[in-house]
């Protein structure tokens, strides 16, 4: 079929660029937004994201990561009969007070995890030995969180809701989403350093055993254990993510800007294809005389839409990853999983398409006489 | 005498109504047969581009029935036109209404394309039918590349993509000079001369009368009279005249 719509748009290519203009502006507004936002969001999981387990059992109806409760440790026990459970471990989360030098209070989380296995542990020490919490009471606190805390350094004594703690490291890329910087140590120190009753755990992590199905184990686990939910890590992962996105209006802000490069692009793009569609008046009209149906006509226009959507999104994400190197160098990182750049290509089809809805009506309502005026 | 190919039983078309009403066409009845090269002559605003868009499905009458080969028309709606329009009818304009973004060879192959002919055979047929009226270069030229004689050419090989049996022209010749818009209506004849089609077309030039075979003057809407200037290539040829 010889295609009239891409011969037409590439005929009046002012207008094509326009358009294109237009829709690079919106997908270059929208990914922006959404990486960058979505990078942020991966600081509500941060946790979740590196540590190696691939299920989470949590407290029952928990709103996300840092809204942890406590559950009773005998769950751990029965986690690890169920098959296909490679490992199971006690996770601590809890909020706590430090004491500042001033005297003032600090929140903070303190997370514990078992330092025989690591599991759980920060993956990324830029000094001290990991080893040292397994001893009373040494802590790992984040390098992005020194200065909340007051400057403390490596040796250093402080105090958490009255306990003595000793510095014994510094971690780094683990900083919370809450604000309340987070205070690595072993389990057994964090029941002492928080508000977690003993007997208790705040997670389960699991680890599925080779040829073992995540899906098919957390299906097991939530049937065996009672009392609390299942996750994959995954799951929990956006929950904790999704749950600030809604809560904070994060979300809504988010939405209004890449609504408004949506709406922005959906207007410049009617436009040109609403103008392209009229100077073509004749043309359709004439179509239509030489036998075109309706729905032929319309599929002109839905394909120049899908042309103009196709090559704008792809060089759309050109300037963006551009724009995104720029930024990179300036230290703001963009989170864009594949499924993202799909949705956006999605909106992209999606305003085009809006877009030709008026030039379609204009077409419906075409006059047959128009092709005989000179 | 065969069937006659487009019956017009007293149609009538009616644009607008209440005081703004126009009658366009008033209770006009014709019978067309194949063969024939019919011109329709009036003054502006006789109903000639009306009459036209009638015959073709493009319009549906307010009053009168009309029928193409046998079959009923002028109570179908516009799902059910365009096949017609597709197997029956060919459109020729005073304006060429070439497609400008496509080249000549291509906007023939288009014709070609609705009517359920594709690929390679599209553009066999396409360049087949621009010899057929005469353009054998410029084949892949753009419409604004081209002469007004030309165009018309291509627009012509564009109306007779798909073989239609009946070919309407409004004023194909308006736009051209009085030479090339002759070699035009001789093209035209020719279709149905040789061809058997049935071609029915507007003009304002009393010139080319001499290759008609019917010639309906109109005014105000009624077919006023009527001559055949063709009687006597029919008596040669042993068909049978109106
Ligand atoms: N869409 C319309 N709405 C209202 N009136 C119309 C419409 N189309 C045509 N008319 C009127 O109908 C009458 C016949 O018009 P038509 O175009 O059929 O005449 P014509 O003989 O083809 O004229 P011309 O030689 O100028 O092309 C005219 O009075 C015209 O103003
Ligand atoms: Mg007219």
């Amino acid at each position: 079929m010889v295609s009239l719509a891409r011969k037409n748009l590439f005929h009046d290519r002012v207008r094509f660029v326009v358009a294109l203009l237009g829709i690079q502006f919106a997908v270059v507004l929208m990914t922006l937004q959404i990486g960058f936002f979505l990078k942020f969001m991966t600081n509500a999981s941060v946790l979740i994201d590196h540590i190696e387990a691939d299920i989470w059992i949590t407290a029952k109806n928990l709103k996300n990561f840092d809204f942890g409760l406590p559950f009773s440790e005998q769950k751990l026990y029965e986690a690890r009969r169920v098959p296909g459970v490679l490992w199971a471990e006690r996770f601590l989360m809890g909020f706590s007070y430090w004491k500042m030098p001033d005297g003032g209070q600090e929140t903070i989380q303190v997370i514990g995890f078992n330092p025989e296995t690591r599991i759980g542990a920060p993956w990324d020490i830029v000094e001290g030995n990991l080893d040292d919490v397994k001893y009373f009471t040494q802590i790992f606190i984040d390098e992005a969180d020194r200065e909340r805390l007051g400057f403390p350094r490596v040796g250093d004594e402080v105090e958490i809701i009255g306990q003595r703690a000793r510095i014994a490291g510094i971690t780094r890329g683990a900083k919370s989403f809450v604000g309340s910087p987070f205070v690595f140590t072993s389990f057994k120190n964090a029941l002492k350093l928080s508000f977690i009753p003993p007997g208790q755990t705040v997670y389960i992590l699991v680890k599925v055993a080779p040829g073992f199905s995540i899906e098919e184990v957390k299906e097991h686990l939530a049937r065996t254990l009672t009392g609390v939910d299942v996750y994959t890590k995954r799951e929990f992962s956006w929950k904790s993510r999704r749950y600030w996105l809604l809560v904070t209006g994060a979300g809504i802000a988010l939405l209004s800007t890449a609504l408004l490069g949506l709406l922005v692009g959906t207007v410049i793009v009617g436009q040109t294809i609403y103008a392209s569609t009229m100077e073509h008046l004749k043309e359709f009209g004439t179509l239509k005389a030489i036998g075109a149906s309706n729905a032929d006509l319309y599929r002109i226009i839905i394909a120049q839409a899908l042309i103009m959507a196709t090559v704008g999104y792809a060089t759309g994400m050109l300037l963006a990853r551009a724009f995104l190197n720029v930024a990179r160098r300036a230290g703001l990182e963009a989170y864009l999983p594949l499924e993202v750049l799909a949705g956006i290509f999605g909106l992209t089809l999606l305003m085009c398409i809006g877009a030709s809805i008026l030039s379609i009506y204009k077409v419906t309502k075409l006059d047959p006489a128009l092709v005989f005026r000179s | 005498m065969s069937a006659p190919w487009l019956v017009l039983d007293r149609v009538s078309k009616v644009y607008g109504d209440g005081t703004s009403a126009v009658v366009a066409v008033r209770e006009v009845s014709l019978e067309l047969q194949g063969g024939r090269f019919v011109l329709l002559m009036g003054p502006s605003g006789s109903g000639k581009t009306t009459l036209l868009m009638l015959m073709g499905c493009l319009l549906k009458p307010t009053q009168g029935r009309l029928f193409l080969f046998e079959r009923e028309i002028s109570a179908l709606d516009e799902r059910t036109l365009p096949p017609l329009r597709r197997r029956y009818i060919g459109f020729v304009f005073q304006t060429f209404n070439l497609f400008p973004a496509l080249t000549a060879v291509e906007n023939v192959e288009l014709a070609l394309n609705l009517k359920g002919i594709n690929g390679r055979e599209a553009r066999r047929r396409a360049l087949t039918l621009l010899a057929r009226v005469g353009l054998s270069e410029r084949l892949h030229f753009l419409p604004r590349d081209l002469s007004g004689g030309e165009k018309q050419r291509v627009a012509l090989a564009r109306a007779l993509a798909g073989d239609p049996p009946i070919i309407l022209a409004d004023e194909p010749t308006g736009m051209l000079d009085s030479r090339t818009g002759r070699q035009i209506v001789e093209l035209l004849a020719d279709l149905a001369h040789t061809e058997g089609r049935l071609v029915f077309m507007v003009t304002h030039d009393p010139r080319v009368r001499d290759l008609a075979d019917d010639v309906l003057f109109m005014e105000d809407g009624s077919i006023v009279a009527r001559e055949s200037t063709g009687d006597l290539r029919e008596v040669v040829s042993g068909k049978e005249g109106r």
